[in-house]
């Protein structure tokens, strides 16, 4: 098992370096012939995303667009498209990470002309959208803000650290989930299941009364709106390790949307695939929850609300507990968070909720 | 048609003292102003009218230099025109209302009033004498020096010299009351301006400060000169109709010595005295070969009976054709006669003619441009005259009726524009050219037409970049080859530039260096005050001015897209040389390759494309 993973994640990296060479390979061969180099990059807008029922997620439709760098208005995205995906190339190689805000200042030494981050940013995702590649592949991390907790065993890939192992037990507060995390490989568990959890102050919790233990679990904290490279350790874990995946949010829209992208993706990132777990489920906390366990609760805003009827709207809230829940929510029109349960002690949640919860997960 | 006692009944030096506002001479500022205007403008148009290239200097030099303003100036105005015959001089400089402006053509100054009352502003206010220097064959100059009898109307004669002098031309020399740290931003626009619009007139200004300003003549051909012409039908009123009536061969002359001796010598009858049958025998003999006022004496001698000697003594009263009388006063016997004519009388017809005046048509088509047989006698129908209507016998009426007519009638052809003088598309673009040396020009003018029967040309001239210094758009308005300065806002070129949406032309008023010029000829510019500096907006005058503008925009819009093109590529080529070289850079690397790709010739070849195109 271990051998295996261990040439996936060598042909992958290998992969992309291919796929950068033959874009850079074209390009280099247009500008010999006199041609202006030209290169198709997936639309991205909303009318050409669409829910693919079979894979359960957001996906681009076949719509492309053409930038060309014959065209003087695009001559520039051109360019720095061309340049990131060099600078994506030399990263992949040499194996260093780097963040968005880094790939704006390091852009400055070639006259690419960024005229800010938003537009660097906006760079990296049309290079995500023509190699459809999370940037974490070509080295691009977000700020590390979640973490995981359990028995895990991973093997480092990094630079300095190839080979070392590590257990995510050894350490009561957690690894921070960062690029030689993610690109670690996954060795062993004795966990029979990963709980994502929305807070950092729950995970904490979570840790101190041993759910780790007592349910056989990897504790992951999502920190709110879970970052690709969590999710794709999620999904490694899932796929690789074999274990369910279960999340617990606070109970209010937003919550729910948590869960729910870690399940199918969101449209942001429509253009990429492998960074969802469908078999995710969400366990709660459900609006049927604040009822059922007389959770102390806060009014919803304006926007909570709206929320709603948005999601209304979105073709995975039309069946099962997405459908239901929302409608509830829409008619209490209160919300609960997770540490409303201590409200009946600090322990409750994990000593209460949470066993009765997993149980009925199991029947999801 | 002028005379010299006709106006000066109707307006004395006096009425131009009292009212002296309405000319422009309200307070020192703007009355050096219009003092230097009325001298430069008569020296123009006298230049013009004789067909000499001009060259024009003049000078303002401060009485007393160390006194602050307002105070005594002394404006000179020194030209090489025709100058002025020496026994006209001091009815010309020294009566208000003496000039030969009154015919029917374009002129810059309207009477040549405007002179005199400078002369006569600057005698007010420093009570000094005005210096007249004329010359006239380029060998005699007769110096001046002259001031006004305001009560009397007439010129004083201070001092009369004689020198030899071989250069032709004028010169005026007035002291006068002026504020020139006011006024002087404005004098030297005029006089700026001025040369711009006479391209073909070198004129130079020494200013009181000591600065010279010297615009050379670009062009050493001067554009035809108008011509006088008849009246059109549309710019008449009751009151011209009466004058044109007058203005008649159709009148009984007036027999006195002169008249004699003409009709004498018509019919070779000058040396011995001839009895009243001689006279009758040799007319008829000689009928043929007499003009017409002999003619007419004739007719009336023969009803009379009367030889020379009788017919002095006598003035004819009236010629009564319903009862067929003659009536006449006697001297001699200091009593009125009256004679009966009779009809069978060969020359009673002849009488007739002359007393009832020509026929209605004959009156139109002769007196009047621009109406032929056809028109007139359609005319008539529309009138409801009939075409052979004796205009003598009309009563007062249907003189109203006429004049009405002739205004509301919609047959006449546009007015004859032979009487403007436009400066010329050439003259106006080397004017342009010279001053402002733009990036880009146009000029345009316009073919005649005509508001309320008064025909006018535009000339208009659009520049753009170049040497231009103002940023943004600048007018420069002028009637009558003269610079309109003041009260800018309510002028009706103004409010066509104004209304112009300059961004459906590629341009931004706001910011481009842009210049319009814009000049209206007409026999009468419609101003809208009597200062003649801003220009009414009637409908016809609008709507050519408008259609100039667009004329020119359209052209300057065109212009201005090659520029955007041309702009445009050379910003693509060095698009194109910046990011190419990057491009190449980068995809190298990520292919592996170690030599960049020739990708040079790309940007040589985009950049001569664009050249090409441009």
């Amino acid at each position: 098992m271990k051998k295996k993973q261990s040439k996936a994640l060598k042909d992958k990296s290998k992969d992309l370096v291919e796929i950068l060479k033959k874009h850079g390979a074209q390009v280099y061969e247009d500008l010999e012939n006199g041609q202006f180099p030209k290169i198709s990059i997936p639309n991205r807008s909303i009318s050409n995303i669409i829910y693919d029922k079979k894979l359960r997620q957001y996906i681009l439709g076949s719509g492309t667009a053409l930038r060309s760098s014959k065209n003087t208005s695009q001559l520039r995205s051109f360019t720095q498209l061309i340049w990131l995906a060099f600078f994506a190339n030399k990263l992949t190689q040499q194996k260093k990470s780097s963040t968005l805000r880094d790939v704006y200042y390091s852009s400055q030494a070639f006259e690419v002309d960024f005229e800010d981050q938003g537009e660097s940013d906006n760079i990296i995702v049309d290079l995500e959208a023509v190699l459809t590649k999370p940037r974490e592949e070509f080295y691009v991390f977000p700020e590390e803000r979640s973490s995981i907790f359990g028995d895990l065993t991973i093997e480092y890939t990094i630079p300095g650290y190839e080979g070392k192992k590590m257990n995510l037990s050894d350490h009561p507060d957690g690894y921070a989930i960062g690029p030689s995390l993610t690109s670690s490989q996954l060795v062993d568990t004795s966990a029979e299941l990963v709980i994502a959890i929305e807070k950092g102050g729950l995970f904490t919790r979570f840790i101190e009364e041993k759910v780790d233990k007592k349910f056989k679990s990897i504790i992951l904290n999502t920190g709110g709106q879970a970052p690709r490279s969590t999710r794709t350790l999620l999904k490694r874990l899932h796929d690789e390790m074999g274990l369910p995946v279960v999340i617990l949010t606070d109970g209010d829209v937003y919550g729910e949307h948590i869960a729910m992208v870690i399940k199918s993706g969101s449209a942001n990132a429509a253009h990429l695939r492998e960074l969802t777990v469908p078999d995710a489920k969400w366990m709660g906390v459900w609006a049927t929850d604040i009822d059922k366990y007389k959770l102390p609760t806060i009014p919803m805003t304006e926007s909570d609300i709206k929320r709603c009827y948005d999601l209304q709207k979105d073709p995975r809230y039309q069946e099962g507990i997405w459908k239901k829940e929302l409608e509830v929510f829409l008619k209490i029109k209160r919300k609960a968070e997770l540490e409303a349960f201590s409200k009946y002690g600090l322990t409750n949640i994990t000593d209460k909720y949470l066993p009765q919860k997993l149980e009925l997960a199991k029947s999801l | 048609m002028s005379s010299k006692e006709e106006f000066n009944q109707i307006s004395p030096s006096e009425f131009f003292y009292r009212n002296r506002d309405l000319a422009g001479f309200s307070n020192p500022t703007r009355s050096l102003y219009t003092a230097v205007r009325e001298f430069v403008e008569n020296s123009l148009d006298a230049c013009d009218h004789s067909g000499i290239l001009p060259n024009i200097h003049m000078t303002i030099k401060a009485v007393d230099p160390e006194k602050p303003d307002p105070k005594q100036y002394i404006l000179t105005v020194k030209d090489n025109g025709p100058g002025i015959p020496s026994k006209h001089v001091p009815l010309a400089f020294g009566t208000v209302l003496y000039g030969s402006k009154f015919g029917l053509k374009q002129a810059r100054g309207m009477f040549g009033l405007g002179a005199t009352m400078a002369i006569l502003y600057g005698q007010i206010t420093t009570n000094k004498s005005v210096k007249v220097k004329s010359n006239e064959d380029g060998k005699t100059r007769y110096d001046f020096e002259l001031i006004l009898d305001i009560q009397k109307n007439k010129p004083v004669i201070l001092k009369k010299e004689e020198k030899s002098s071989s250069e032709q031309g004028l010169s005026v020399s007035i002291c006068l009351e002026g504020d020139y740290a006011k006024a002087g931003t404005k004098i030297r626009d005029y006089v700026y301006q001025t040369s711009l619009i006479t391209p073909y007139a070198t004129i130079s200004f020494d200013d009181p400060k000591g600065e010279k300003f010297h615009h050379k003549a670009i062009i050493r051909v001067m554009p035809p000169a108008p011509t006088i012409i008849a009246p059109h039908p549309y710019g008449i009123d009751v009151e011209t109709i009466r004058r044109m009536l007058v203005d008649t061969h159709y009148q009984i002359p007036n027999v006195d010595d002169k008249m004699i001796e003409k009709i004498r010598k018509e019919l070779g009858m000058t040396k011995k005295k001839f009895n009243y049958n001689d006279i009758m025998k040799k007319a008829d003999k000689k009928w043929k070969s007499l003009t017409r006022p002999v003619r007419v004496v004739i007719a009336l001698m023969s009803f009379l009976q009367a030889d020379f000697e009788k017919l002095q003594r006598i003035r004819i009263e009236d010629v009564d054709l319903r009862n067929n009388k003659l009536v006449y006063w006697d001297y001699s016997t200091s009593q009125t006669i009256a004679v009966d004519m009779e009809t069978e009388n060969p020359y009673y017809k002849q009488l007739a003619n002359t007393v009832q005046g020509e026929s209605l048509i004959h009156f139109l088509t002769k007196r009047f441009q621009r109406v032929g047989p056809t028109a007139a006698s359609e005319f008539c129908k529309f009138a409801k005259f009939k075409t052979e209507t004796r205009v003598g016998n009309m009563s007062d009426q249907e003189l109203v009726k006429l004049s009405d007519a002739l205004q509301t009638y919609e047959g006449f052809r546009s007015p004859d524009p032979t009487c403007l003088a436009p400066l010329g598309e050439i003259p106006l673009e080397k004017g342009i050219e010279r001053r402002f040396q733009p990036d880009f020009m146009a000029v345009v003018q316009r073919t005649a037409s005509a508001y309320s029967g008064f025909p006018f040309i535009i000339e208009m001239g659009i520049a753009y970049g170049g040497n231009i210094k103002s940023n943004g758009l600048k007018v420069f308005r002028f009637a009558n080859r003269i610079p309109l300065l003041y009260d800018e806002g309510s002028d009706v070129v103004l409010k066509v530039v104004n209304d112009t949406d300059w961004g459906r032309y590629k341009v931004r008023s706001d910011s481009a260096s842009m210049v319009i010029v814009s000049h209206i000829c007409s026999t009468r510019v419609p101003y809208k005050t009597v200062g003649k500096e801003n220009v009414a907006d009637r409908p016809e005058i609008e709507r050519e001015l408008r259609l100039a503008l667009q004329f020119l925009s359209r052209k300057l819009s065109s212009y201005m897209s090659k520029k955007g093109q041309a702009e445009m590529a050379k910003k693509r080529a060095n698009l194109y040389s910046k990011y190419l070289p990057l491009i190449a850079q980068f995809c190298t690397e990520l292919a592996g390759k170690k030599k960049e790709p020739s990708y040079q010739k790309m940007i040589k070849e985009e950049i001569v494309i664009e050249e090409k195109t441009e």
